[in-house]
């Protein structure tokens, strides 16, 4: 398009996110002076608490920037209309790299490889980490590791939000070659480096096990969850213009198929695991499932794959569904709360042999949950809602007026 | 059953724009057995002559039930009844090994549907049909568009529908004999 439209809205922020953004942090401030309690009076349950909602949060920002990479490279109305919430989340990479902190300082209370070997009375699995201690899982590879992943993720963020900020300025450059340029290698590169991070951070809490597929069920969970999470902040801003011009059924519809898309793939790749571990029946394998299925923790697995999967599945069968924020925000905000679940199945039932919640797995999530939600709504609130100069804006700018 | 002679009346317009508001108007003075032709898909066409919603998806999820109940329900039988054999110590009614079948025949059973779902409701194939009594007709694969009104609307009669349809202003109109 040779003359850009001067848009007819005012496409900044609505006033009520910033104020959103100042409650988050009281409550992320309350909740963190007890999470704070908690680490110095119960630090094992608290690290554990800390590596779960650091997780969900780090699912949020890391599916947002998958998501935004996807919409570079497909195009599309249901991805402009959302690239800004996206990019908000995105950009709260440095704060999760600064978040992380504390799983590196808690090294030695979550994972069992980084505690001096001689304690560890099983036999088998003190030889088995005698050796992959020598190589793979040092605590010096585990730091440099996690360094690089969030100097990677940074870089494709800072790429990415840099490219966008231009076109909210007239006569802005065409960008669109650039963010594709990125956005192919940038999604590899995200694959490869959060199945590393799944590997590093979660699945290394029982080093005899192994799944290949594992990290693949981590980063659809991401993406599931930055969908879910775009839609009902979609939905709070549908209530304020400008969202309410530019959020149209067609884009809702879109939201609507990719978070069936995601859930399907989650069931289909944690079926996949399940599968060959369960058909193989190896004690090496089989151990993650005989503990997630025993002593309290199969009703919370029974609980997932209906409520994450076949309940959701049949409900986004429905069309007019899909189609109505209203109804379809309900969905997500549940989802999201599955999302929780399913980190803390796959995470606490490495401690404990029988179902616990502690208090620390409820408060600690929020407290992260609190102050990443700060930052995130405040990154909503710098920039308008949609750069207006960019070459796809009109998509959303004229659909359905 | 005796056919009447007269199938419907059939207008022609030159632009996509011409045949909305003609099936808009058609639909508004309370025609209901009207149809459209046109060489491309046109966004709201269906929506202004009155056709909302088709089986098509019913027939899909009843083929996708269909399918994936008896692909679990054979290798039930198959693997717990007719030859019972154990597999890895496992019991013979193993419900993880019978997903991947049960899913794959969903999905066959669901395509299949949507495929002859579709012909036996839109009547695929169709050696005869009353419109290519029309010469005209032919246009309709080309550049021209077309609304017809069938013989079996209440509202139909030959004198006044065709004096309804020269209000819309096509560039012909012409009586389908069945």
């Amino acid at each position: 398009m040779s003359a850009v439209k001067t848009p007819h809205l005012d496409l900044t922020a609505p006033q009520v996110v910033r104020k959103i953004s100042q409650r988050s942090l009281v409550i992320g401030v309350v909740f963190a002076v007890i999470a704070v309690v908690l680490a110095f009076t119960r630090p094992e349950e608290f690290y554990r608490a800390y590596l779960l909602g650091f997780m969900c949060w780090l699912g949020v920002a890391l599916g947002s920037m998958a998501i935004l990479m996807i919409r570079h490279l497909t195009g599309g109305g249901w991805g402009t209309v959302i690239r800004r919430i996206l990019g908000a989340a995105m950009r709260t990479l440095p704060l999760l790299a600064l978040l992380f902190i504390p799983v590196i300082l808690g090294i030695r209370r979550l994972y069992i490889w980084a505690q001096p070997l001689g304690n560890i009375e099983d036999k088998h699995l003190r030889q088995h980490l005698e050796q992959i201690t020598q190589t793979y899982l040092t605590v010096n590879g585990f730091v440099i590791r996690a360094v690089l992943y969030f100097a990677i993720w940074n870089l494709l963020s800072f790429l990415l939000s840099k490219w966008s900020k231009e076109t909210d300025r007239p006569n802005a450059p065409d960008n669109s070659g650039r963010f594709k340029a990125v956005s192919g290698p940038g999604l590899i590169l995200y694959a490869f480096t959060i199945s590393f991070a799944a590997i590093d951070w979660i699945m290394s809490l029982d080093p005899s096990w192994i799944s290949t597929i594992f990290g693949l069920i981590i980063l659809i969970g991401e993406v599931l969850s930055a969908m879910c999470f775009a839609v009902v902040v979609e939905r709070i801003l549908f209530n304020y213009k400008p969202m309410s011009e530019m959020l149209k059924p067609d884009f809702v519809h879109d939201h609507g198929k990719w978070i069936l898309t995601f859930i399907m793939m989650w069931a289909y790749f944690s079926f996949s695991q399940w599968l060959i571990i369960w058909a193989g029946n190896l004690p090496a394998e089989i151990t993650f499932y005989i503990r997630r299925l025993n002593g309290g923790w199969g009703s919370i697995g029974l609980i997932l794959a209906l409520f994450q999967f076949v309940v959701p599945f049949a409900m986004l069968l429905s069309r007019p569904f899909k189609r109505d924020i209203r109804r379809l925000v309900w969905l997500a905000v549940w989802l999201l709360l599955m999302r929780y679940l399913d980190l803390f199945w796959i995470i606490e039932p490495n401690f404990s042999r029988t179902f616990v919640l502690t208090l620390a797995d409820v408060v600690v999530p929020i407290a992260i949950g609190g102050i990443w939600l700060w930052y995130f709504f405040r990154n909503l609130a710098s920039l308008p809602l949609l750069p207006a100069y960019d070459p796809d804006a009109h998509e959303v700018l004229q659909a359905g007026t | 059953m005796k056919r009447d002679p007269i199938y419907g009346m059939m207008a022609e317009f030159d632009s996509p724009t011409a045949l909305v508001e003609a099936a808009r108007r058609t639909h508004r003075a309370g025609y209901r057995k009207i149809d459209a032709y046109s060489p491309f898909p046109i966004e709201g066409l269906a929506e202004e002559i009155g056709f909302h919603r088709d089986e098509v998806p019913l027939v899909v999820l009843i083929g996708g039930i269909v399918g994936g109940l008896g692909a679990y329900l054979m290798q039930y039988w198959m693997a717990a009844v007719d030859y019972p054999l154990n597999i890895g110590g496992k019991p013979y009614h193993s419900w993880p090994a019978f997903i991947v079948i049960t899913f794959e025949m969903t999905i066959l059973f669901a395509g299949i549907s949507a495929v002859f779902g579709m012909l036996a409701l839109n009547g695929l194939p169709m050696p005869y049909h009353p419109v290519f009594n029309v010469p005209r007709f032919a246009l309709a694969s080309k550049d021209r568009f077309f609304l017809i009104v069938f013989s079996s609307d209440p509202k139909y009669d030959p004198a006044g529908t065709r004096g309804f349809l020269q209000s819309l202003q096509p560039r012909s109109i012409s009586e389908v004999p069945s």
